[in-house]
């Protein structure tokens, strides 16, 4: 019962913490709203609301090109009291959502499928921390209270994707599916996220009890149930939309062709601003190819740690998807302490804490210069994007190495500590 | 065999070239680090090193002989020292090697670089009768060329092309007329000396010169170079014998592998160079005292950098960016019968304030009443222009500051009311006084404005009744962004270009123009707006101009700096420092135009600038931007752009940086004396326990399998994160309480500032008994964190944080005393020395020793922050409390911990 005592004291406070932030700066969720940091053109809150107002008026919410998200999320919005009058609901909701998350985090901490899986075992597996210090510091992480203030659309996504994973690493693999599908029916990219995630349901299977039949069909019969899912969401959707074309073009067409390019924290919109129209499908080619390709290597490479592939690649995705924002950031480092055991190999913490706290704060001071100062241009902002990528790749690749150099320690117990040298 | 094929080949293997470049005997590294050192004094601007050192032959004489050694370091570019320095290693590391490092400083720095020159020079001066200046090392690239190539002679005489037979000497002079060909700007005939004298080095002519072995042998006996020096080639190691004996064909044998020379330095450092070896050996000086050298020279190179500024090397004359101001470029005619409407209007502004003082007010009320808002209107209303209020009232420390805006817009006859000019003429000056000839002439202006057509922007004439509030109401109102005790505006115009505030307190002529420019939070307007208006008052008016109050600005070096100095004060504290400053937050270039000193120019003069200025602003086609909007300036055409300036509040800032990171380095990787010898006792202990077992790691001073030190990050994070959040309660109360209060809080803050840190030193060293990591931890992220905001500050407001900077810049330097290294007394000797400087550099401090210095009152001060704070919104009490004041409290608590330490 201790432990639970600590988990509802960590999410109270983190509950407080929300609406104390609310009641003592009412005007902060409106400015987050609006930074570019926060909220993407797929998941801003403002846009909601205006999808939201056309939908309650029955026009499509697709109509005037400013609603880009998911149609679920407008029925479920009806619901809730309009948040510019009463904003409390709404950043109840979103607080709710954001435990409901760190639940999720807790069970994939509980699980202990981090530091031990089916075919290997971390060599420093004592040192780690419990589920709920991790719900804790996913919890009280600043960029996640900034998002859930900022009432990004995007927590629903993290939802999905934690949620696949909380049932995968317990066994639950139809729920995974299905969590996963819902993740990818709000925004596409989680879905490259299957194939680590059906080994990661396989070696789960494979440990609990019977070895299912070959992972060839367990995946595909996984496939089936993924798609299903997904077509379900689809089909509903069309219910209340009906048109569509209007409702693909306008929510995944958006996504895979970048249309809107609104300054965020990732790489592509400068990109895409400086680059020639003629060039434009092919680098969106080149662009989508690589990030689908990481999926490939991690997923063979490091094949005996499925869960670490999957927090690797939202790493990935949080540098380079097309709207990146801080919440995609706020997830890595949700599951980053998962690897807790991970952190007396890496070399370049600091480093790369410096640099994103750093892009951190120089990010908003050049926005400024560049929109409101005037004094600034755009290259201010993408330079600092630019040092927030590179921060999050050095802390990606920095883990990637400890996790390797903790495969090979494991393989080569004779050569533990010592220095070696890659040729 | 032709000569190049005898130097080494170019190894190609990086490893190869790694371990080349580490075994390069001394004199050949002394030559490359002299040559390195001549061309980076080359960037520095006060000291023409290529005057100072080449051979020139007309300024050959004893005083000068200096020159024929100097030269040869000396290069004109980089490329020029980059090609020579490449040619230059191998050869000379080879006849270093071959004779010794004696031999070579010997000939080297005597008759191989006199010589030549002293050919060069005769040839030059005394037969072609020219003065040609020439530096650089390729002197002894082609003497050694010239004497390698006389040995390949006797071992190879001749190599054939076809039937003809060429020499093998000669293909120096083919190399030399090649680069003369190829190369511009190479020196013929001081390479073809070089070469002679090569030759007669390689014929073995210049024997005499060279020292003799046994004199060579007994310095390097006496003085023990060989053990000193690294990298020394011995007398006796050397590949070759003696000067002067050839080497023969079989000594050309043993050179089987071109790089086979390589053996005989054996004996210098195996891998890595000395340099690398001892910092490895020597981490106490890696960790510990590196970072403070660095961050020290840091903090000096910020100040120096500053210091260079007003110099004419890094300063620029302004100039005007924007074509279409065209500044000056029209006639302006308001004068003649425009002066009796000004003297009309003048005479009933003075009869509304002559009417308040008969009402029975003993002195003279100059008060903006509304009598006198009511005669502004009338007066704007016989023009025929649109005119509104607007009234406001703020509070702040207890202050009431309220007023009613006037002003009235005229249309624009040619543009579409999308843009407009403001004309702002206050009541009350910036230093209170009654602005009666400057608001008389903007409503002069008015009426006469309103008679042109070729306005394509609207102006807006702004009369508020003071320079602090008024404008601020106004402009927040216009954009709708005003607070509820403020009106909204009920007319309005388009999105504003630039903004003019008038000034002309006093009845007399007046001689100069002030210029005020700084904004808000040190937000400055355009360059191009202020140079417009220097141009516009100095060259088409004959006005002369000052800024930032130096009026007998002479253009000396300490006249700008104190200009820079006087700008950045007023920058980093960041108050709007007339009704102008109100304009920036929002984006619109502003500034005001006072009338300075007791002259012949009237008010007419003053309004043909306004004119001028007015169309010049009303030509813009677009939003003033091309010009600088961070600068600094030191005189009114001369100014310092932000990527001059700005390395030098970075360097500040950086150095809180480095620190940061080397003190995190040293936490995980050198426990080095720090660790208290009770620490590592107890660490050995858990060692011995859990010996067999990998949890080692767990205890924490534990080095793992990297070596390195887990960290223990609760308490520091905790404390850094909770100071910098309790910064916000002196924030809050600073900016809330009444202004009768302030001195009282400052002197509690002072006391509070005392205590603070040593309760806090008391309770965590008794509570919690931190371990010396930890401490170093506080102040690591402490210094980050400082470091962090300071650098983006840089990019906001750079004065402000260059002067926080250079405040805290003790905090990187204090340290907790370990009490296991001093004796008790003197711990507590230093620790109290210390808490007293440090005291001493408070905010609190700071702040009543500024107020001292400037001979304020504390409580003007603070209440005019406070008012900033409500009404303009400064944001340097922020920066203050939540950035400088928790690195502050930190750095005490640190020295405060070795009083309490057991």
């Amino acid at each position: 019962m201790g432990v639970d005592h600590r988990k509802a004291a960590v999410f109270g406070g983190a509950l407080a913490l929300r609406l104390l932030l609310l009641v003592l700066f009412p005007s902060l969720p409106d400015l987050l709203t609006g930074r570019v940091e926060v909220s993407t053109p797929v998941t801003s809150f403002k846009r909601l609301q205006e999808g939201l107002f056309l939908y309650t008026r029955n026009v499509s919410p697709y109509d005037g090109g400013v609603f880009h998200q998911a149609p679920l999320l407008l029925p479920l919005f009806s619901l809730l009291p309009n948040a510019q009058s009463f904003p409390l609901p709404t950043a109840v909701f979103y607080s709710l959502i954001d435990l409901v998350n760190a639940n999720a985090l807790a069970t994939i901490s509980d699980s202990g499928q981090a530091v031990s899986g089916r075919f290997y075992s971390a060599l420093r597996k004592h040192i780690r921390w419990d589920g709920v210090s991790i719900a804790a510091w996913f919890l009280f992480n600043p960029f996640t209270v900034a998002t859930c203030l900022g009432r990004s659309t995007g927590v629903f996504i993290t939802t999905g994707i934690l949620y696949s994973f909380s049932s995968a690493v317990t066994g639950n693999s139809l729920n995974a599916m299905l969590a996963l599908g819902f993740a990818s029916y709000l925004s596409i990219y989680p879905a490259l996220l299957f194939i680590p995630l059906v080994l990661l349901c396989y070696d789960q299977r494979a440990q609990k009890a019977k070895a299912p039949s070959g992972v060839v069909s367990f995946a595909l019969q996984h496939f089936a149930i993924f798609l299903i899912c997904i077509a379900g969401l689809l089909g509903v959707s069309i219910l209340l939309i009906g048109d569509f074309y209007t409702f693909i073009s306008a929510t995944y067409g958006f996504q895979l062709l970048v249309p809107d390019l609104t300054p965020n924290v990732g790489l592509w919109w400068y990109f895409f601003i400086e680059i020639f129209d003629s060039f434009r499908e092919f680098f969106l080619g080149v662009f989508w190819l690589h990030l689908a390709a990481y999926m490939g290597g991690l997923t063979v490479r490091l094949r005996r740690q499925p869960l670490f592939v999957l927090t690797s690649l939202l790493g990935i995705f949080a540098i380079f998807k097309p709207y990146p924002s801080i919440s995609d950031a706020s997830l890595y480092f949700a599951l980053l302490p998962l690897y807790r055991h991970l952190f007396p190999l890496m070399r370049y913490t600091f480093f790369a804490i410096s640099a994103l706290l750093y892009a951190t704060l120089l990010g908003p001071a050049f926005y400024h210069l560049w929109i409101y100062a005037g004094s600034g241009n755009a290259n201010f902002f993408y330079a600092i994007t630019l040092v927030w990528s590179l921060g999050l790749s050095i802390l990606l690749a920095d883990t990637i190495f400890a996790a390797l150099r903790d495969e090979w320690e494991h393989d080569n117990p004779e050569l533990r500590g010592k220095e070696v040298r890659q040729v | 065999m032709a000569t190049p094929a005898a130097l080494p080949p170019l190894p190609f293997n990086p490893s190869r070239v790694r371990s080349y470049v580490l075994r390069l005997p001394l004199f050949t590294r002394l030559v490359l680090l002299a040559i390195l050192v001549f061309w980076l004094l080359e960037f520095q601007t006060m000291w023409s090193v290529v005057q100072w050192g080449s051979v020139i032959p007309e300024e050959a004489g004893f005083g000068t002989m200096y020159r024929l050694n100097t030269y040869p370091f000396i290069h004109l570019g980089f490329f020029h020292a980059l090609l020579n320095v490449l040619a230059l290693t191998p050869l000379l590391e080879r006849f270093e090697a071959e004779h010794g490092t004696l031999t070579a400083v010997a000939l080297f720095i005597g008759p191989l670089s006199t010589l030549p020159a002293g050919i060069y020079i005769l040839v030059e001066k005394f037969v072609l009768h020219r003065n040609t200046a020439v530096v650089g090392s390729s002197i002894w690239v082609f003497l050694l060329l010239g004497s390698e190539a006389i040995r390949t002679f006797k071992s190879n005489p001749y190599f054939s092309l076809g039937t003809t037979k060429i020499p093998t000497w000669t293909s120096p002079l083919f190399a030399c007329a090649l680069v003369s060909i190829l190369v511009p700007n190479t020196s013929f005939l001081g390479h073809l000396s070089a070469i002679l004298v090569g030759y007669l080095l390689g014929l073995g002519f210049l024997k005499i010169f060279v020292p003799p072995e046994k004199v060579l042998r007994w310095i390097e006996g006496k003085l023990n170079l060989l053990g000193r020096l690294p990298h020394y080639v011995s007398v006796d190691q050397k590949t070759y014998g003696r000067y002067g004996v050839l080497p023969t064909t079989t000594t050309g044998g043993e050179r089987g592998t071109p790089m086979s020379f390589l053996g005989s330095s054996q004996r210098l450092g195996p891998t890595t160079t000395a340099v690398i070896r001892k910092l490895r050996n020597n981490p106490h000086f890696l960790f510990v005292h590196l970072p403070h050298i660095l961050s020290f020279i840091c903090i000096v190179a910020g100040v120096v950098w500053l210091l260079l500024l007003p110099l004419n090397d890094y300063s620029r004359q302004t100039y005007i960016s924007e074509n279409a101001l065209l500044p000056g470029q029209v006639h302006a005619y308001f004068s003649g019968s425009e002066q009796h409407i000004f003297r009309g209007y003048k005479k009933e502004l003075e009869d509304v304030l002559a009417g308040q003082t008969e009402d029975g007010q003993e002195r003279r009320n100059d008060e903006f009443t509304p009598a006198v808002s009511d005669k502004i209107q009338s007066i704007l209303k016989a023009t025929g222009l649109k005119f509104a209020t607007q009234n406001y009232e703020y509070t702040s420390s207890g202050i009431t500051h309220q007023g009613q805006n006037v002003y009235s817009i005229i249309q624009a006859p040619r543009g579409d009311a999308t843009e407009a000019i403001v004309l702002v003429a206050a009541w009350k000056t910036v230093d209170d006084e009654l602005n009666l000839n400057g608001v008389t002439l903007a409503l002069t202006l008015a009426r006469y404005f309103k008679r042109w057509s070729l306005w394509s922007k609207d102006i807006i004439f702004l009369f508020p009744p003071d320079s602090k509030a008024g404008t601020q109401a106004w402009i927040d109102a216009y954009h709708d962004m005003q607070p509820a005790f403020v009106q909204p505006l009920p007319l309005k115009s388009g999105a504003l270009q630039g903004g003019l505030v008038i000034e002309y307190p006093f009845d007399h002529r007046f001689e100069s123009l002030h210029i005020l420019h700084d904004g808000v939070n040190g937000q400055l307007p355009n360059l191009d707006l202020f140079n417009t208006a220097v141009s516009i008052t100095g060259g088409q008016m004959g006005i002369g101009t000052n800024l930032q109050e130096m009026w007998d600005h002479d253009d000396s070096y300490e006249m700008r700096l104190e200009t820079i100095m006087r700008g950045m004060v007023k920058q980093g504290f960041g108050y709007a420092t007339g009704p102008h400053s109100s304009f920036m937050p929002y984006h619109i270039d502003a500034i005001t135009l006072q009338t300075k000193g007791d002259g012949w120019q009237d008010e007419m003069a003053l309004g043909r600038t306004v004119e001028s200025l007015c169309r010049s602003l009303n030509n813009l086609l677009e939003h003033l931007h091309q010009s600088f909007f961070f600068y600094l300036l030191m005189q009114t055409n001369r100014f310092v752009s932000i990527g001059t300036y700005l390395p030098s509040a970075m360097l500040i800032a950086g150095n809180f940086t480095i620190m940061a990171i080397t003190l995190w380095l040293r936490t995980g990787y050198y426990p080095g004396n720090q660790q208290s010898p009770q620490a590592s006792k107890s660490t050995k202990e858990q060692a011995a326990t859990a010996t067999d077992k990998r949890d080692d790691k767990q205890s924490p001073a534990q080095p793992d399998a990297n070596n390195i030190i887990e960290r223990q990050l609760a308490l520091p994070l905790t404390l850094v994160v909770g100071l910098h959040l309790l910064g916000l309660i002196p924030l809050y109360i600073f900016n809330n309480i009444s202004h009768k209060y302030y001195p009282t809080a400052t002197y509690t803050s002072i006391l509070a500032n005392l205590i603070l840190p040593l309760l806090l030193a008391a309770i965590l060293s008794h509570g919690l008994n931190p371990k010396p990591q930890q401490y170093l931890l506080i102040k690591s992220f402490s210094l980050l964190i400082l470091g962090l905001f300071l650098s983006t500050l840089a990019t906001l407001n750079f004065s402000l944080s260059f002067m926080i900077g250079l405040l805290c810049a003790p905090l990187s330097f204090v340290n907790r005393i370990n009490p296991h290294t001093n004796s008790c007394l003197l711990r507590y000797i230093l620790a109290t020395l210390g808490l007293a400087l440090l005291n001493v550099l408070s905010p609190s401090v700071v702040l009543l020793a500024a107020c001292k210095y400037f001979g304020v009152d504390v409580e003007t001060v603070l209440t005019q922050a406070a008012f900033g704070w409500d009404v303009w919104g400064v944001w340097t009490q922020v920066v203050v409390w939540c950035v400088w004041w928790p690195a502050w409290v930190s750095g005490c608590a640190l020295v405060g911990f070795s009083l309490f330490s057991s």
